[in-house]
């Protein structure tokens, strides 16, 4: 089934192409969110500005025309409303004018299932990490085919912790790759460190690490946070991991960019003996292939949406998506 | 030195030492985490745990006994025994654990993973076990987190057992109660399908 999917929850409108699985287009405009971070409308403005163009690059890049598309799919949520809401009524638009069965795809199952996807994993353990997210998950069966939250942040995402804190430094905010860069060379430095059980909290590391700008090394500070943030992130999928006994591991969302995270999660993988996958970085980021891939099984197993059913989530929980 | 249980952060052998059987708690060192970061937490979760268990005999909570500590280390009595989690005929015993979190709560502990996991059955009696991620706190939120986890891992009855028996030794218990109540109304928690037990 010739499926385009639609993803427009935070700063980048990514539209996607899938056939039978296969992605065809994955293209995608990013709205420069620099040093003032994103204001929603703004954000949603510029979706609205780029999306017949992304639109049109996908079908390009993908060879076919707009009406031999068969489906469509978008971001319900979780997101930013004004964001979201550029998507959605693309997507409408969309099912209403080529008369193609439309899904409803929650942002976070799309990026496991992609993970999952490319990286040719069954039923792993995953650990989403992006700027608003960050979760440890597993598929349930019952009472419905859903992500189980095994473990999850209790205050902010990972990703948007480390944005902070680059921003306060004035670095880029990017997923904490500027903080990454910034870190080489530098010493461990005592920081604020909150694992409970499966659950873990950024806060309080952020404000330690900021009171401190200026008074120690930037580059020992950058080590230290980002030694931190990402060794509770393990720690917490290690307990996971033994818990639920599972046999594979994948990280996915906007922080599994990270290199350093991705050395540190197979070394943990490395430890129990199991697989561990993840998807190129073009995936990891926000993208509409992976809606596409998402709505393309909704599709097929009969999880079309009405039209008057459509709509956004901003707190959209993955436990509550039907994963096809 | 028998290994009978690895964890995610530490090594359990049992050990016989002069004809008693005493476990040795060994944390591990984690090759993802910074050297420096990775020794503070070992070291400190150990000391915690062993000032724990001590605190807990004094207050007379079933646990094991701390029988010695090293640096990364701690030696305790061994219970043998079932875990609440694999007993199917758990009523009975649940009363007996709400009274023991009572207790623990009233010393200003919150064991920090209360899960029918961590509660081990010998002869009909329940032993709370793995201080590992306790903490000495007067907080009203990680104590109402101990009840929450233990709601979310037990039947409706079974854990309706546990809180009445609770509540009624808790010098806290309505007001620990109450936060709970707020907890589950956080979205996350309304919705979360977690099994931890």
């Amino acid at each position: 089934m010739l499926v385009i999917g639609i993803e427009s929850s935070a700063h980048t409108f990514g539209v996607g192409i899938v056939d039978d699985g296969k992605i065809l287009a994955n293209e995608k405009s990013s709205y420069n969110v620099g040093k003032g971070g994103m204001i929603p409308a703004k954000v949603a403005e510029f979706h609205v500005e780029n999306a017949g163009k992304v639109i049109s690059t996908a079908l390009e890049k993908a060879g076919v025309k707009l009406k031999e598309i068969e489906g469509v799919g978008y971001t319900r949520g979780p997101g930013l409303g004004p964001c979201l809401q550029v998507g959605e009524l693309a997507a409408k638009t969309l099912s209403k004018m080529l008369n193609i069965p439309i899904a409803q795809v929650n942002h976070g199952v799309a990026h496991i299932e992609i993970t999952k996807h490319i990286a040719g994993l069954e039923d792993p353990l995953a650990l989403y990490v992006s700027g608003g997210n960050s979760q440890i998950l597993k598929l349930a069966k019952k009472p419905y085919r859903h992500y189980a939250v095994f473990g999850e942040t209790l205050d902010i995402g990972v990703g948007n912790m480390l944005d902070s804190f680059a921003r306060s430094l004035k670095l880029d905010p990017a997923w904490g790759s500027s903080v990454e860069k910034a870190a080489i060379g530098g010493k461990y430095i005592e920081l604020p460190y909150t694992v409970k059980g499966m659950d873990f909290a950024f806060t309080g590391l952020l404000t330690r690490a900021t009171e401190l700008i200026g008074k120690v090394k930037t580059e020992d500070l950058c080590y230290s946070i980002q030694e931190n943030a990402y060794a509770m992130v393990c720690e917490a999928t290690e307990r996971a991991l033994l818990l639920t006994k599972s046999e594979e591991l994948c990280v996915c969302g906007g922080v599994a960019q990270s290199n350093k995270l991705k050395e540190m999660l197979s070394l943990v993988a490395k430890e129990h003996g199991i697989k561990f996958g993840y998807a190129p970085n073009e995936f990891n980021a926000d993208n509409g292939a992976m809606i596409a891939y998402v709505a393309e099984r909704l599709l097929e197993n009969g999880y079309a949406s009405k039209l008057e059913e459509c709509g956004i989530e901003q707190r959209y929980r993955i436990e509550r998506a039907v994963v096809p | 030195m028998k290994l009978i249980s690895e964890g995610a952060e530490a090594k359990i052998y049992l050990c016989n030492i002069w004809g008693s059987n005493i476990i040795a708690k060994v944390r591990l060192e984690k090759a993802y985490r910074e050297k420096t970061l990775d020794e503070k937490i070992r070291s400190a979760r150990t000391k915690n745990e062993a000032r724990i268990l001590y605190r807990m005999e004094h207050a007379g909570v079933a646990a094991p006994r701390l029988v010695g500590v090293g640096k990364f280390s701690i030696y305790m009595t061994f219970i043998k025994g079932a875990l609440l989690r694999d007993i199917k005929k758990k009523k009975e015993i649940l009363s007996e654990v709400g009274k023991m979190l009572a207790k623990m709560h009233n010393e200003d502990v919150s064991h920090g993973d209360f899960t029918p996991a961590n509660i081990m059955v010998s002869n009909g009696m329940p032993y709370v076990i793995d201080f590992g991620l306790a903490e000495i706190t007067k907080s009203t939120e990680d104590k109402a987190i101990d009840l929450l986890l233990m709601k979310r891992s037990l039947a409706t009855a079974h854990y309706k057992e546990l809180e009445t028996s609770y509540l009624r030794y808790a010098k806290e218990g309505k007001k620990i109660k109450e936060r709970l109540k707020e907890i589950e109304k956080r979205g996350r928690y309304k919705t979360r399908t977690l099994q931890t037990g």
